[in-house]
């Protein structure tokens, strides 16, 4: 059987696996950090109110006030637009265009790590959630009066931003690596055609309400804004207890298909040369009998593959919430499901820093060097001086890789743990049946983390 | 409360204890010394007429903090003669002793700091010593020798015979402005007088070869624009040499990501890459101008 080598067309380096005395180490240091936190877990609830605590009425004057957000508007629109102009008018070699760095891992990557920490940064740089404001503005100044939307289906809550999460990684990992397709050109194509929809979308039912539950990139980087420690309220900017408003997140219908889009889809890019290849390798086979080209069959098969993911680890959770359902006063599955899909983003950003940490680390020299310099790729710009930079694969040695893959795992693991601990005390009030409900929760993680380990251990494998 | 705090200070014994067991294990495999690598000089076959009694000793030593020192020391000289060694990638013992210059970076410019140069001046009772140090780290595998050459160029030798040592400077830079211009042979009319083996060098590069499959450097076959057997999967050893050889029925470009070494194949030719392996993690080789990956290397810590 003939096979198209998978093209990576940004990274020239993959990590290694990670070896087996350190998986068995993860794995027997999650089994016991687990059993720990089931024997010694806190009786009342810690994170399910904010504890904010406002910062001074300057600073959120500055920060949040109007020149502030047209400045960060600004810049959105700017920087999406000068992506785009990179994407189709720069050189097609993916490395060297602007574009796709930019828009896959410094912002797809670079958002989720640092509004973990410090809450959401998207919101003041999404460049239609600017474009859309300006817009609305102007309707206001020119009709008289604020421009009406129709009103959301509440029952499609926050799916079209899971299914838009799907397709972009969708776009990157089985459209763009299998052979061709993911070029500066596709991208910058697919950021237009985005951009309209989403301007569609936000003129019909509104920019916030769009932003809140549609848009993609607002709801993905703001699910993970809820575990950082700034937030604002009524224009007030405010420091709060880390972790804590993740516990308001899901409360929107189809919230917890969000993170489990997210889990699934760094799964499946971690495991796709690594534990699902032979799978994914005989799929292709069987459909390639069936008399599609190859390139059609890789990409089906590993379409299929990615869509098995989502249905499995979304049978997962929904295992774990059948099994908390049997515990004596237990409420609804309906409440069940969305009250405890807010503890897995801690997963989802564990494997999300697992899975490309490295890779965002080596990626960002190319972007603050040549890509900042030569943007186009011409080979003859250099704004910056910085146009020689080339990425430097010393400054992580496989080791350090190795141990900040398994650190974010077990890391993420323990703060699941604490918010589903946290989250049942508030569901049970009888602390026995709380404990009792954990012991699924607890289920659930391990079978989570341990796969995490599992998917790198055997990575590229 | 109590319990939280409990719980939360648990943990967190428990992941500095991780960290450190992992910290331990780390520290282990970099903690090498200063590695030396040393050679007797011996004339080559055809040294000039009174060079028959060199001798001296050459060296290459790697500092705790990283880079290297090559150094050298040898006597038999003429007195008060400028000189100039080289460290190059083969042995002695064949047709052009020492083979290739040492380059960090293959094919780059001839001079420092790609390449190491020791210039020296012998002394009056015909002993000569240099030293030259850089913060990269040259590779042990990749050096194969040091070779002694008389000094750079006839009007060289004549003005350096003059004895103004102004004169000596002026000409010695605008030699090395030409050789730059003109890119090619740097020393066309120098004499080679002596090479000292690495000898440390050349066991690594047996052991290097030792371990791979058969004792032998592994082929990659290219047909049709594929690899045969598919993509071929090579490991080796930070710090030990990669070498592989490439054998393809089309001319193709092969190109290493991330080491980006690139290596043109004719049509029906064999081409051997041999370089050390300074990057961790898996990198790919593949036929550039087909986008066809041929192998990969995986290069453990």
């Amino acid at each position: 059987m003939s096979f198209l080598p998978l093209a990576h067309a940004l990274a020239s380096r993959q990590d290694l696996p990670v070896p087996a005395w350190l998986f068995a180490w993860g794995a027997s240091i999650v089994l016991v950090v687990s059993f720990f936190a089931l024997a010694a877990g806190w009786r009342t609830p810690r994170f399910e109110q904010l504890h904010e605590r406002p910062l001074g009425a300057e600073v959120s004057r500055l920060l949040l006030g109007a020149p502030a957000q047209a400045l960060c508007g600004a810049i959105g629109v700017f920087l999406l637009g000068f992506a785009v102009y990179a994407g189709l008018e720069g050189t097609e070699a993916p490395d060297r265009n602007f574009a796709l760095t930019f828009l896959y891992v410094t912002c797809w990557l670079g958002f989720p790590f640092f509004s973990a920490i410090l809450g959401d940064l998207f919101r003041p740089f999404n460049p239609w959630r600017a474009i859309g404001r300006a817009a609305g503005a102007g309707f206001a100044l020119v009709a008289g009066q604020r421009p009406a939307h129709a009103a959301y289906p509440e029952r499609l809550g926050r799916w079209p931003a899971a299914i838009g999460l799907l397709a972009v990684v969708w776009l990157e990992v089985v459209w763009g690596k299998a052979g061709s397709g993911f070029d500066p050109q596709t991208v910058a194509t697919a950021a237009l055609v985005y951009s309209g929809y989403t301007l569609a979308m936000m003129a019909v039912f509104g920019v916030e309400e769009w932003c809140e539950k549609g848009e993609v990139f607002s709801v993905y980087f703001g699910m993970f804004g809820r575990l950082g420690i700034f937030g604002s309220r009524d224009g007030r900017l405010e420091r709060r207890r880390p972790f804590s408003a993740a516990t308001t997140w899901a409360t929107i219908p189809g919230s917890a298909a969000v993170v489990i889009a997210s889990i699934a889809t760094t799964s499946f890019d971690g495991g796709q040369e690594g534990a699902f290849k032979d799978g994914i390798e005989s799929m292709t086979g069987w459909i390639e009998d069936l008399g599609f080209s190859v390139l059609t069959s890789l990409r089906l098969s590993s379409t299929i593959f990615m869509l098995l993911c989502f249905a499995g680890v979304g049978l997962v959770y929904l295992l774990g919430v059948r099994g908390m359902r049997t515990v004596p006063g237990a409420p609804p599955t309906e409440k069940l499901r969305t009250g405890f899909a807010h503890t897995l983003i801690p997963i989802a950003l564990a494997y999300l820093v697992a899975h490309y940490f490295s890779f965002f680390v080596f990626q960002e020299q190319a972007q603050f060097g040549f890509l900042l310099s030569d943007p186009l790729g011409t080979g003859t710009t250099d704004l910056f001086g910085t146009a020689a930079w080339e990425v430097d694969y010393k400054v992580l040695s496989a080791n350090a890789i190795w141990y900040v893959q398994v650190a974010a795992l077990i890391t993420g693991h323990v703060i699941g743990l604490m918010l589903a601990h946290d989250r049942a005390l508030v569901y049970w009030p009888d602390y026995r049946n709380a404990t009792a409900s954990q012991y699924w929760m607890l289920a659930v993680m391990v079978a989570f983390t341990c796969f995490g380990l599992y998917l790198l251990s055997v990575a590229n494998g | 409360m109590r319990d939280a705090r409990k719980l939360v200070l648990g943990m967190l014994a428990l992941v500095a204890a991780m960290a450190l067991t992992a910290c331990g294990s780390g520290s282990g495999t970099t903690g090498e010394t200063a590695e030396i690598v040393s050679g007797d000089f011996t004339p080559v076959a055809d040294a000039p007429a009174g060079y028959s009694e060199v001798s001296g000793e050459a060296d290459i030593q790697r500092p705790e903090n990283g880079g290297t020192v090559v150094s050298l020391r040898v006597t038999g000289l003429e007195p008060n003669t400028d000189y100039t060694a080289h460290l190059h990638t083969g042995g002695c013992d064949q047709a052009d002793p020492g083979g290739p210059h040492f380059q960090f970076k293959k094919g780059g410019s001839e001079e420092p700091p790609n390449e190491i140069h020791l210039e020296f001046t012998s002394g009056a009772d015909g002993e000569g010593k240099a030293r030259v140090s850089t913060d990269r780290d040259v590779p042990v595998g990749e050096a194969g020798s040091v070779v002694i050459h008389s000094a750079e160029e006839e009007s060289h030798h004549e003005a350096a015979a003059s004895g103004t040592t102004e004169a000596e400077t002026v000409m010695a830079s605008r030699f090395v402005h030409e050789g730059e211009h003109h890119g090619g042979e740097a020393q066309p009319h120098s004499e080679m007088i002596a090479c000292a083996e690495l000898e440390g060098a050349a066991a690594r590069n047996g052991e290097a070869t030792a371990g791979e499959v058969g004792g032998e450097v592994p082929t990659i076959e290219v047909r049709d624009g594929e690899p045969v057997g598919g993509v071929q999967t090579l490991e080796f050893s930070a710090g030990e040499e990669i070498r592989f050889r490439v054998s393809s029925d089309a001319a193709e470009e092969i190109h290493i990501h991330g080491y980006d070494i690139a290596k043109d194949v004719p049509a029906g030719g064999t081409i051997e890459f041999d370089f050390p392996a300074e990057l961790e993690g898996i990198y790919e080789a593949e036929l550039e101008g087909l986008g066809v990956q041929i192998a990969e290397l995986r290069i453990n810590p």
